[in-house]
């Protein structure tokens, strides 16, 4: 559960090197045999030491010595301000509550990464540093100077979660004593072979526990994170009903006749060519009244119907009426609005526009065009002829509603005063004026 | 139409190619064949056809109806083999067509007739036509029937986005074609369309269907026989009404007397009909405008009925039903209400089991559960297996509805179970294809699964479902749905139990004066679930989906793109143009839009306009007065595309605060942030998710160390200084559904339980309550404020918050923390002490374990 800090190797050194503390051990032999031979994670283990050493009943006096040296030492190759655990040494050295002789322990530690400093002190075992210590010998320099001389140059930050940076140690005393003793007490240890007392506990254990079970996390606020709810059921399951029975189709076209109409075809085919006489008229429209389908099989394309329109002008609207459905429609539309301007093919849109709904844009196109064939013509006689047909067919589309007049009224007006000599484009004038 | 052509031109030669012998022969042939099929004889059909095909070898209608007769001899076995048949006899036509209007196009430039020559006549190559996918070739290469025979199958195997894709260039063309099949063709669109989900695709074919076929005015009164004898009669109606502001007789001959032409009596009286038309549709639709605004319904003109396989009254049934099927869809119950008694009119001495089917549908709809079942016990004929399959799903349905899961359970399994053995009989017809809706009821399944907490038999089901509805963004989200829970309940690999997760570990080390507390940090499952696995979309080992977070993050992120593309293809559909044709095409399928209608017509810039205004003329629902229907329909439609996109909305919703949530539980602030943030901008956000948009985007800020902005989205729900609102009320759950049971008839029970279903519902009351929710806020923002080393305020929030949500260990672990960084190591101890989500694991237990 959760991550544990070391593993049992670094687990067994530091159980191991705590306890050789107290022997007559050099502290230079200590250190050097914890770290010969091992691939330990400097970090971690000096992460878990600080954390001892905080607490300052865990540790001996000797265990601490040592501690603190591992301290240092696990860093000693860098600067000083490398070591992840300066401002920890440094607060243990100004620490006033600690022992005198833990703070200079400290100081000299320090101080040993100069070079040219001595490391005597370190020959000796912990046990001996304290016997031997002289107070009087040790100065202890304020915080800001030590700060100065170890931090040196402020060490940018490396990113980590803020979360983490604020974290608290997740470590709680709670020592569980009779009420009214003291808990610091060494009565309360439990001494070998005697009878444990209420409150009594080994101090090893406790030792050993911790750092099988220190994480490197320390404890943070914890944020509540509510899982979102399910979404609602509403319209989603599926109600079944019967599908329609959907059969596979016989094609009925198969080898049928596929002449049908011929007789239109062949009519349609010599409506190109020229006016048909009533009685074969009466017959294309009576045979496209019978077959609605015939229409898409007479043999007329959008490429074909200014011959038709010019030949048989009603044919092509009864052609072009029953094809108004059909997706080809716009470009039967587009033949007819760019075909040269006559009499036919203006009565063609006209006789459309009554029968259809014609597209607004071709309507409006098809006038300007009228309007600049009449410009264009050369042929006086021609022009007078053409223009009086426009003005007719602009005042039936007019009166029947077919166009709006505004959309137009600028170039209409333009165009009857450009031919007010012409009775009907006065007559148009006046209709106009009349609808402003 | 055989019959028909052969009245009309009875001395024609009919196969050019042949011998002068070869006609009657072919002709007989293949009227022998038709006889055969008809009655069913499919082997003698077969074996006169392979007749006919010596007689005319390679003729693709002859192959075509040979494919099919042996398909219905080998009893529908193979209908994939039968799809691969027809599009080599499509492609044959294309060919041929395309090798005879190559000929004729070269004989008419040349100046030559050719209209009788042998292989030309009878076609017609639209040689302008801009969009190719339009070319229909007529008469002896058409293929429509072939076409609609393919999308046939594809409808039956379920295959609606292929099947669309046929029926849609054929119904853009439709005009040309015969009326049989063209009819079969609508019918067809019309149920690919409504089991797509397509309303306003749906609304069109059915508009034109009534246009077309002569059955327009069916609810104008309730006596079913009046309106087929109107739209009989509509033909030849002349105008009564001459004051129509488009009809001027004078006008029209006005011209063409002064232009001396003469004057055709036919081409009157077309007009006058015409316009008859046209002023009876514009004075029912009311509409004032100087141009009528339906080009549709002006050059509509009615087609013939021709088709002897389907009577008036069976036709006029059949639209009524697909219509009530139109307005359940859109959802607009009241008209649906009134048309469905309408069709239980038309249907009376008839087969009616499928109205009152829908009758059920619609009380099922409107929260009427115990209607629903009464009318669905009279509905249907439980003898038929695959109709009691279908029984067994609805009863299923309304029980969900009742809030009886355990029961609506019993009934989707036992409607599988006789899928299944559906599936296990030799298929005589190619229905039984479609009759299997195994699938469908599984994602029922799956949604009952998850209702009672079982993610992974959900998941299975989902995983089932997800080959029909794998363009739903919502079956994405519930799939995502289950990792999460599955992750919450600890039942996938690597998670925690719930328990687990809820609880704070303490080790207590060591004994006496030496006793000390180690709090385990990460209480919550963050990060404990492992990521590393590839998380590939495949079942595990045993056959169960592998449920994940990172899982979880993919199906979101499916939905969250689905969902996109159809908001962008809708948004379009509201304003067509020509260039949404070609978007909304690149991005086919069920959410898409191919917007039929306009391109019908044929100018489509007209059409557009045309159809926006209607669009934006009214989105509400008209009181429709009798026989408006292109208006009804076309208000359902929008009435319907506003549920959708509300719809959507609250799926995005949904989705957002997922993905925020997931990307948090995976460690991932920085991609959790934006998906919060996002959430939040959503307009018209629910006050549930903006309270989890908030509470997730602060503790993502949080983790990306920036805790004031974090603090900001806390303290939006402070009011004065200290004291949290509540973030959203109780009536927030009740507003956050999509369509509130309007009409509810049933007074008690059955109305009570669809208005709520979260009383009898055991996930949906597991959300945070109102007041857990403040108590979550307190306590994030005493985290917020504890990280910013404000201490007597986040203690102040702390202390709220653990009087609101006092089992929440989260709070109670800030509530330590806060206490220790205040060096109040006994206050924090008996917190610790009191909770009741605390573990304490003897140390002696990790000693032994560690050495």
């Amino acid at each position: 559960m959760g991550k544990k800090m070391l593993n049992l190797e670094e687990q067994c050194k530091i159980v191991n090197l705590l306890k050789s503390s107290s022997e007559q051990k050099s502290i230079e032999e200590t250190v050097t045999d914890f770290f010969t031979n091992s691939k330990l994670r400097h970090f971690n283990v000096c992460y878990s030491l600080s954390l001892l050493l905080q607490d300052k009943m865990m540790l001996s006096s000797t265990e601490r010595l040592v501690a603190f040296a591992i301290l240092h030492r696990s860093y000693s190759s860098q600067k000083s301000a490398a070591n992840p655990f300066i401002s920890f040494l440094v607060n243990a050295a100004c620490d006033d509550g600690a022992e005198k002789y833990e703070r200079a322990f400290i100081l000299q530690l320090l101080s040993s990464s100069n070079s040219n400093s001595s490391k005597e002190f370190l020959k000796q075992s912990a046990s001996d540093y304290i016997k031997n210590f002289d107070p009087s010998s040790q100065n202890f320099p304020q915080r800001e100077q030590l700060q100065k001389q170890y931090f040196e140059k402020v060490h940018p930050e490396p990113y980590s979660c803020l979360l983490q940076n604020t974290a608290v140690k997740n470590l709680l005393a709670d020592p569980d004593v009779p009420c009214g003793c003291d808990a610091n007490s060494a009565e309360l240890d439990s001494q070998p072979g005697a009878k444990s007392k209420l409150g009594s506990g080994d101090r090893d254990e406790a030792l050993s526990g911790l750092i099988a079970n220190l994480s490197l996390e320390g404890l943070i606020p914890h944020w509540i994170r509510p899982v979102p709810p399910r979404f609602p059921v509403d319209e989603e399951l599926v109600w079944l009903n019967p599908d329609n029975s959907h059969e596979l189709q016989w094609d009925q076209g198969m080898c049928a006749d596929t002449s049908r109409g011929a007789a239109v075809r062949d009519l349609i085919a010599k409506a190109l060519k020229g006016a048909l006489a009533p009685n074969q008229q009466e017959q294309v429209l009576v045979e496209l009244a019978n077959d609605p389908k015939l229409v898409y099989h007479c043999g007329l394309t959008p490429r074909k119907l200014p011959e038709l329109v010019e030949n048989n002008p009603l044919i092509a609207v009864e052609v072009l009426t029953k094809l108004i459905n059909s997706p080809e429609i716009a470009d039967y539309f587009t033949v007819l609005v760019n075909m040269d301007m006559s009499l036919h093919s203006m009565e063609v849109v006209n006789r459309l526009t009554t029968a259809v709904e014609l597209p607004k844009e071709f309507v409006r196109m098809y006038i300007t065009n009228c309007i600049s064939s009449c410009e264009n013509i050369k042929d006086k006689y021609m022009q007078n002829r053409l223009v009086r047909l426009v003005c007719v067919f602009l005042q039936s589309l007019i009166r029947n509603r077919i166009i709006d007049v505004k959309d137009l009224f600028i170039e209409v007006q333009a165009f009857c005063i450009e031919f007010s000599r012409i009775r009907e484009a006065a007559g148009l004038f006046r209709l106009l004026k009349t609808l402003e | 139409m055989d019959s028909r052509d052969s009245s009309s031109a009875p001395d024609r030669d009919c196969s050019a190619g042949d011998d002068d012998g070869g006609l009657p022969v072919t002709a007989a042939l293949a009227k022998e064949a038709s006889l055969h099929f008809q009655s069913r004889k499919f082997a003698e059909c077969v074996d006169v056809l392979n007749q006919l095909k010596v007689k005319k070898d390679g003729d693709p209608k002859v192959l075509h109806n040979i494919a099919i007769a042996e398909f219905f001899r080998d009893g529908c076995s193979d209908p994939k083999k039968l799809l691969e048949v027809l599009n080599n006899v499509k492609k044959r036509c294309e060919e041929l067509a395309r090798a005879s209007g190559e000929q004729m196009e070269s004989g008419s430039s040349s100046g030559n007739k050719l209209t009788l020559d042998s292989k030309g006549s009878g076609t017609t190559i639209q040689q302008l036509s801009s969009d190719s996918a339009s070319i229909i070739y007529t008469g002896e290469f058409d293929i429509s029937v072939a076409a609609l025979n393919m999308a046939v199958i594809w409808f039956h195997l379920h295959e609606y986005s292929k099947a669309l894709s046929i029926l849609e260039p054929l119904y853009q063309n439709i005009e040309p074609i015969d009326e049989t099949t063209a009819l079969h063709i609508c019918l067809l669109l019309l149920d690919v369309l409504l089991a797509c989900h397509d309303a306003s695709e749906s609304a069109d074919v059915l508009n034109y269907l009534e246009k077309a076929f002569g059955i327009g005015n069916v609810n104008q009164g309730d006596n079913g026989n009046t309106a087929t004898h109107q739209s009989t009669n509509l033909v030849g109606k002349s105008s009564s009404v001459p004051s129509s502001p488009f009809v001027s007789d004078a006008s029209s001959s006005d011209l063409a007397a002064s232009v001396n032409a003469s004057e055709n009596p036919l081409s009157r009286t077309l007009s006058e009909d015409r316009l008859d038309e046209m002023f009876s549709t514009l004075d029912i639709g009311g509409q004032n405008l100087a141009r009528p605004s339906g080009l549709a319904s002006v050059n509509d003109h009615p087609r013939i009925t021709v088709d002897r396989s389907i009577s008036g009254v069976d036709l006029k049934l059949k639209l009524q039903l697909y219509k009530v099927r139109f307005l359940l869809l859109a959802r607009n119950l009241k008209l649906a209400k009134r048309e469905v008694k309408h069709a239980m009119n038309i249907a009376r001495g008839r087969d009616s089991s499928m109205a009152l089917l829908l009758k059920a549908q619609l009380e099922y709809t409107r929260g009427n559960h115990r209607k629903a079942i009464k009318l669905l016990m009279a509905s249907s004929n439980r003898t038929d297996a695959a109709i009691s399959s279908m029984f067994n799903n609805n009863l299923g349905c309304i029980y969900y509805k009742l809030g009886k899961y355990h029961t609506s359970a019993v009934f989707f399994s036992k409607a599988l179970g006789i899928c299944s053995s559906l599936q296990k009989e030799k298929p005589l017809k190619l229905l039984t294809f479609s009759q299997d809706k195994s699938l469908l009821i599984t994602y029922n399944c799956g949604v009952q699964y998850l209702a009672c907490g079982k993610p992974i038999l959900a998941a299975c089901c989902f995983q089932k479902a997800c080959l029909i509805f794998y363009k739903r963004p919502l079956l994405w989200l519930r799939l995502a749905e289950c990792c999460i829970m599955a992750v919450e309940k600890g039942l996938v690999k690597g998670s925690q139990s719930p328990s687990d997760r809820s609880e704070i570990r303490v080790n207590v080390i060591g004994k006496g004066r030496w006793r000390k507390l180690l709090i385990e940090s990460g209480i919550s499952g963050n990060g404990h679930v492992a990521s590393v696995e590839k998380n590939d979309w495949a079942l595990g080992g045993d056959g169960q989906p592998k449920l994940s977070l990172p899982l979880a993050r993919q199906c979101l992120y499916n939905a969250l793109h689905l969902l996109n593309c159809s908001d962008w293809s809708n948004s379009k559909s509201v304003l067509p143009s020509n260039l949404s044709l070609e978007e909304s095409e690149s991005c086919d399928g069920l959410s898409s839009k191919n917007p039929i209608h306009k391109k019908l017509p044929g100018i489509n810039s007209m059409a557009s306009t045309m159809l926006s205004g209607l669009v934006n003329s009214n989105g509400d629902l008209k009181e429709p007065k009798g026989g408006a229907n292109p208006e009804i329909v076309q208000n359902s439609v929008s009435y319907y595309e506003d549920i959708r996109r509300r719809e959507n909305q609250m799926i995005k919703q949904a989705l957002l605060a997922n993905l925020a949530y997931v990307e948090l539980e995976l460690d991932n602030p920085l991609k959790a942030l934006p998906a919060a943030i996002s959430l939040l901008e959503l307009p018209g956000c629910s006050r549930i998710y903006i309270f989890l948009g908030h509470v997730y985007a602060a503790e993502a800020l949080c983790l990306l160390n920036k805790p004031k902005e974090a603090a900001e989205h806390l303290a939006i729900y402070l009011s004065g200084d200290n004291n949290i609102e509540l973030p959203f009320s109780q009536e927030d759950f009740e507003q956050w559904r999509v369509v509130k049971p309007v009409d509810c008839e049933e007074p008690n029970g059955g109305a009570a339980a669809a208005k709520n279903p979260s009383h009898e519902g055991l996930q949906e009351s597991m959300f945070l309550k109102p007041e857990e929710a403040r108590g979550t806020l307190y306590a994030n923002l005493a985290a917020v404020s504890a990280i910013q080393g404000d201490l007597e305020r986040a203690h102040h929030f702390v202390t709220q918050s653990l009087s609101l949500v006092p089992n929440s260990s989260e709070a109670t672990v800030t509530a330590i923390y806060v206490d220790l960084m205040l060096g109040k190591p006994q206050e924090a101890l008996s917190k610790l002490k009191h909770c009741s989500h605390v573990r304490f694991l003897p140390s002696s237990l990790q000693l032994s374990k560690s050495s």
